[in-house]
């Protein structure tokens, strides 16, 4: 293969890695506090991703700036599933809290074909036309600012948790939800604050992934969440370093491997393509981490 | 929580739970009397993520027996039996195409189906129909196997939509002679040289049907075309830079994707926007959509789009009164525009009339061996011949398929189609747009 084909290839791995990774972190924090797996949870990036549609085709204003108002929506209704559906069940038993993220994802998408309707939304980025040359390779603008906002997000997201009391008392619920009671932590809070947490994060995802020139559809969120839950698996349960790890191993294999495998084959003489292979990619990556390291590649015994 | 907020929650739940379900599908009934009816199962998706297709398959099919009904309804036996249809929604998977068709047959008791969208939907609920011997007229799978299959008794079945091989027969015999001579000309390569085809296709029936009708077309037709890179995706991917970056190495002249609306708008604006890919996409004729436009935006400008029945462009001819009315009267009826399966099947309750009304009986075989000599006019999408006709093998009608390419409209925002083959329906010539890359091995 070339060697701008593969920067490019490589660099599209990069893009996809990152909304990978935006996802998992929020699903990782959620699971991390509440222990509650929250299958719904690509539903959030579709709301998202609907969100932006809105506000973007009825202000008109840049694509960019409306992440704000649709973090600030997602954060809102993150507040509501948390009180209104997991907080109720809590404890109750992990079936319970399986099934009620089930159910939440039939309401979703319904809700949403009924709103929207079934049909695909996608929005035109005001920069979708304009490419950047970094070294050998030209990459659309959008695509870098995607990359940058991402670890951005991720450096704040970073010192939000190891710097402020906030943080703080996330991690210390995470570890110990008990001990973290009895040094006064307001876990329920703590519970209302991650949810709102993790939704913003989707809600980020959502968005780039609509600048990105992406589409979205009331059932779009499936594939991404499953993606997500991999990236966690991958990364250790919990892990935030490993969300981010995994997210971009994850992003950069299942675009770049299926051309290695189709190179390979093709010195046998065979040929055949492997690009429809991409999710299986991604599934062997994660049976392979989890038969050699099951707890992942950063996650730690007990998680 | 006390038990009163508790309860409260509960109610609420049951509430919006309630509300949804009635939002999301009412039982569907044509209205009609209960003797002398001509009893029609539409099957269709009308919920799931092919929603909006099963839904114009059925409104179309709704105009089609209430016009009917209006002029007496269909005459049998010396009766004029209304046509009364009933909604069998597949749910948009293959469970809920086999439940749907099932209870058309066993519990509504229909006389003959009409629909069925997506090859692998109707591959699995067809089997219903064999087994009942109930007349199945298809219009909205492209698959040929569904009248081919050996497994089960095909007999019944009438396919009314073109295949998988139609599309890109009358879609590379329109790049062999606008497409071909226009690059050829502009960059003075060899009459020798073979075209540059980049395909991409969906991992899927429908893909790998498009697929293997570009190579038969080629074979058939012995085109001057070379298939220089192929590749898969899955159902419903949303990346397509990595596969088109290499597709883009290979250098193709033209790129054939076989993918739905989703899948394609992606392809060509991920293809243009951020890869660089630079040439002419071809398209399957189920993307001919107005979400299509509003998708692809700017990107889809010069693309060609094969089409029978569209939104926006309109066959010249004796046809464009009668498709024109069509669109208007749906448009009144239901205040949505009508799409291409919803053309079909308009088309299907026609032929299922005319079909019953030679029969003069609605006895299934005497039904279907009425479809079998059928022999009608065109209705509202031009056919081989200007003739609804099943063809003696594999009972297929035939359409004239045409090629569109999109022109951006100032007006509108976004593009919009032309037709620019066949010389008999055209608007107006092929353009090779000043951006066109072509692939190289030229003179």
């Amino acid at each position: 293969m070339d060697t701008g084909v593969f920067l490019l290839i490589l660099a599209w791995g990069l893009y996809a890695g990152c909304i990978y990774i935006l996802l998992a972190i929020g699903l990782n924090l959620i699971f991390g506090v509440m222990k509650v797996v929250n299958f719904a949870h690509g539903e959030l990036l579709m709301i998202a991703a609907y969100a932006t549609f809105w506000v973007y085709t009825y202000s008109g204003i840049n694509p960019y700036l409306v992440i704000p108002a649709v973090v600030l929506l997602m954060a809102f209704l993150g507040v509501l599933i948390e009180r209104l559906c997991f907080r109720p069940i809590l404890g109750t038993g992990k079936l319970n809290e399986i099934f009620l993220s089930l159910g939440l994802i039939y309401v979703f998408q319904n809700l949403a074909a009924l709103l929207w309707s079934a049909g695909s939304r996608s929005i035109h980025s005001p920069y979708s036309g304009i490419s950047v040359s970094i070294g050998s390779i030209t990459l659309p603008l959008d695509y870098v600012a995607i990359i940058v906002i991402t670890f951005i997000i991720l450096i704040v997201f970073h010192v939000f948790m190891k710097r402020t009391t906030v943080g703080r008392a996330m991690r210390a619920t995470s570890q110990n939800r008990e001990a973290a009671t009895l040094m006064g932590i307001n876990v329920e809070r703590i519970d209302m604050l991650s949810f709102a947490l993790g939704s913003t994060l989707a809600a980020v995802a959502g968005s780039l992934w609509m600048i990105s020139g992406q589409m979205v559809t009331p059932y779009m969120g499936a594939i991404p969440a499953i993606k997500a839950f991999a990236v966690i698996i991958i990364g250790g349960l919990g892990s935030i370093p490993g969300a981010i790890v995994a997210g971009l191993t994850l992003g950069i294999a299942e675009n770049i491997v299926p051309f290695f495998i189709q190179s390979l084959v093709a010195v046998f003489g065979v040929e055949m393509s492997f690009t429809a292979w991409k999710d299986t990619i991604a599934f062997f990556i994660l049976i392979v981490v989890l038969v050699i390291r099951p707890t992942g590649i950063f996650g730690e015994k007990g998680e | 929580m006390n038990k009163k907020y508790r309860y409260g929650i509960l109610f609420t739940v049951l509430a919006i739970s309630v509300l949804l379900a009635g939002c999301v599908e009412k039982p569907g009934e044509t209205p009609s009397g209960a003797a002398g009816e001509i009893k029609i199962g539409i099957v269709a998706p009308v919920t799931g993520g092919a929603s909006t297709t099963g839904t114009d398959m059925w409104q179309a099919a709704v105009l089609a027996a209430d016009e009917i009904n209006a002029q007496g309804g269909v005459s049998v036996n010396g009766a004029n039996m209304k046509v009364k249809l009933i909604k069998g929604d597949t749910e948009t998977s293959r469970e809920g195409g086999v439940k749907a068709v099932t209870k058309l047959i066993t519990v509504d008791k229909v006389d003959l189906l009409i629909g069925g969208f997506s090859s692998g939907i109707t591959y699995a609920d067809q089997v219903v129909a064999a087994e009942h011997k109930v007349p199945f007229i298809i219009t909205g799978a492209s698959s040929p196997i569904i009248t081919r299959r050996t497994d089960i008794d095909t007999s019944y079945f009438f396919h009314h939509c073109p295949t998988t091989d139609d599309y890109p027969e009358s879609t590379l015999l329109f790049v062999d002679d606008a497409v071909k001579p226009a690059i050829y000309t502009k960059f003075d390569f060899d009459a020798d040289r073979p075209l540059r085809l980049g395909v991409i296709y969906q991992d899927s029936k429908y893909g790998e049907g498009v697929y293997d009708g570009i190579k038969k077309t080629i074979e058939k037709n012995n085109l001057n075309m070379e298939i220089i890179s192929a590749e898969k995706f899955k159902m419903s991917e949303t990346d397509f830079r990595a596969v088109l970056t290499t597709i883009k190495a290979a250098k193709p002249d033209v790129v054939y994707p076989a993918a739905f609306l989703n899948e394609q708008t992606l392809i060509v604006a991920q293809g243009r926007r951020d890869v660089g890919l630079n040439t002419i996409y071809l398209s399957v004729e189920c993307n001919d959509d107005p979400d299509y436009y509003t998708g692809v935006g700017e990107w889809g400008e010069y693309s060609i789009q094969e089409s029978r029945f569209g939104p926006y462009a309109h066959p010249a001819g004796a046809i464009r009164s009668s498709v024109l009315k069509f669109r208007d009267d749906f448009e009144s009826k239901w205040g949505a525009s009508p799409g291409m399966m919803g053309a079909s099947t308009y088309e299907g309750v026609y032929i299922a009339a005319k079909a019953i009304k030679n029969a003069n009986s609605v006895d299934k075989e005497k039904v279907r061996a009425s479809l079998a000599e059928l022999e009608m006019p065109q209705i509202i999408e031009v056919m081989k011949d200007s003739t609804i006709t099943f063809s003696p093998d594999y009972r297929e009608s035939k359409f004239a398929l045409y090629m569109q390419q999109l022109i951006m409209d100032e007006a509108a925002g976004e593009t919009r189609p032309k037709i620019v083959w066949p010389k008999s329906v055209k608007e107006t010539d092929f353009v090779l747009p000043d951006w066109y890359e072509p692939g190289t091995g030229g003179a």
